[in-house]
């Protein structure tokens, strides 16, 4: 008998557009109640709303996806993040990564094309 | 930005249940709103449910707001807004637009879904198909259709200043693609979402000659008289 890792989910498919939603809301709901136990785990320096917002700015990133089979996949690689952070297989820097717009001047676009050339990004 | 979606609490409750507050006047006050005789201060059906995509059918859509003709048409100028990625970085070129899997058809939205950086949807890709090298005169390895990236605009190639190595900060440079037909090679750009252009190969001209026409008469000047 082999017992699947802590958080593993069983890989399905939607069977329509309400269990797709179902499956979405429950991970964003996930990621949320997880938010406190990531800032404590990782011992970032930053409120834990901040760590919500992320999460709800990635699910926002692809809120009008227009296919199930893409929605599927969506969801699945956010079953494995958060798999992969809540059983502390990340380290600071992969969590990081998620909030280098924020914090990195050098990892944003510029807001118009005279700030850009400015920067010299010609 | 789309305007929020009616409250979720008007779309859980089924029509019948629904409080039917009709304001019952006087008969000789009838009112312009009750021209109609329908309730019109409860909140009319939605078109469409929570169990439908974002937008399912053609000529209804989900959310409240519908695409204007300006947001469909495609766009040539550099889009500052678009959402970055954890790899932006101060070489990243500008995207015109950012795949976000809401576009119509039925091909995978490989842009959202591959991880790869977004700022590869704002580079452009050639898609040609490689010559043959000029010394030899065979047609083998003519035949297929190659994918190249272009040169970026800053971070493409510098001198390292320790050893003068060529650092770059291409991540694409010197990668191409091999497919054995061009559409194969342009359904791959448009899953990806890159901008690409097709480059149309000169094909060889194979003149047929005859050695019997050097001799032929000709009424005009000869340009090389081949006979003595």
């Amino acid at each position: 008998m082999i017992n699947p890792t802590y958080l593993a989910q069983k890989t399905r498919t939607s069977v329509n557009w309400a269990d797709a939603r179902r499956r979405v809301i429950k991970s964003y709901r996930d990621w949320l109640r997880a938010a406190p136990e990531i800032q404590q785990m990782y011992s970032l320096n930053m409120p834990v709303s901040a760590i919500r917002t992320k999460a709800r700015q990635e699910f926002e990133r692809h809120r009008y996806v227009a296919q199930l089979p893409t929605v599927d996949v969506l969801i699945t690689k956010s079953n494995e993040e958060y798999q992969e952070t809540i059983n502390y297989w990340k380290q600071l820097t992969h969590v990081l990564k998620y909030f280098r717009a924020e914090d990195d001047p050098k990892a944003r676009l510029p807001h118009n094309f005279v700030a850009g050339f400015l920067e010299g990004r010609n | 930005m789309p305007l929020l979606p009616r409250p979720a609490t008007a779309r859980l409750l089924a029509a019948a249940v629904r409080p039917a507050s009709r304001r019952l006047g006087p008969a000789s006050a009838r009112t312009y709103a009750d021209e109609g005789a329908h309730d019109r201060s409860v909140q009319p059906d939605p078109k469409s449910s929570t169990s439908d995509a974002p937008s399912a059918k053609p000529g209804d859509s989900a959310m409240i707001r519908q695409q204007g003709p300006a947001e469909g048409a495609p766009r040539h100028k550099p889009d500052y807004d678009v959402a970055v990625d954890y790899r932006t970085s101060k070489f990243s070129p500008i995207p015109m637009r950012v795949m976000d899997g809401s576009e119509p058809g039925e091909a995978v939205a490989a842009a959202v879904l591959s991880g790869a950086p977004t700022e590869l949807q704002a580079r452009t890709v050639r898609i040609y198909r490689p010559a043959k090298t000029a010394t030899q005169s065979g047609t083998w390895h003519g035949h297929h259709w190659r994918m190249d990236w272009d040169v970026l605009e800053k971070g493409h190639r510098w001198e390292n200043p320790l050893m003068g190595w060529q650092s770059s900060a291409d991540f694409m440079q010197g990668t191409h693609l091999n497919f054995n037909t061009k559409q194969d090679a342009i359904d791959f750009a448009n899953k990806q979402g890159y901008e690409y252009f097709v480059q149309e190969p000169n094909e060889r001209r194979i003149v047929p000659k005859a050695y019997a026409n050097n001799f032929l008469h000709s009424p005009k000047r000869l340009k090389h008289i081949r006979t003595k």
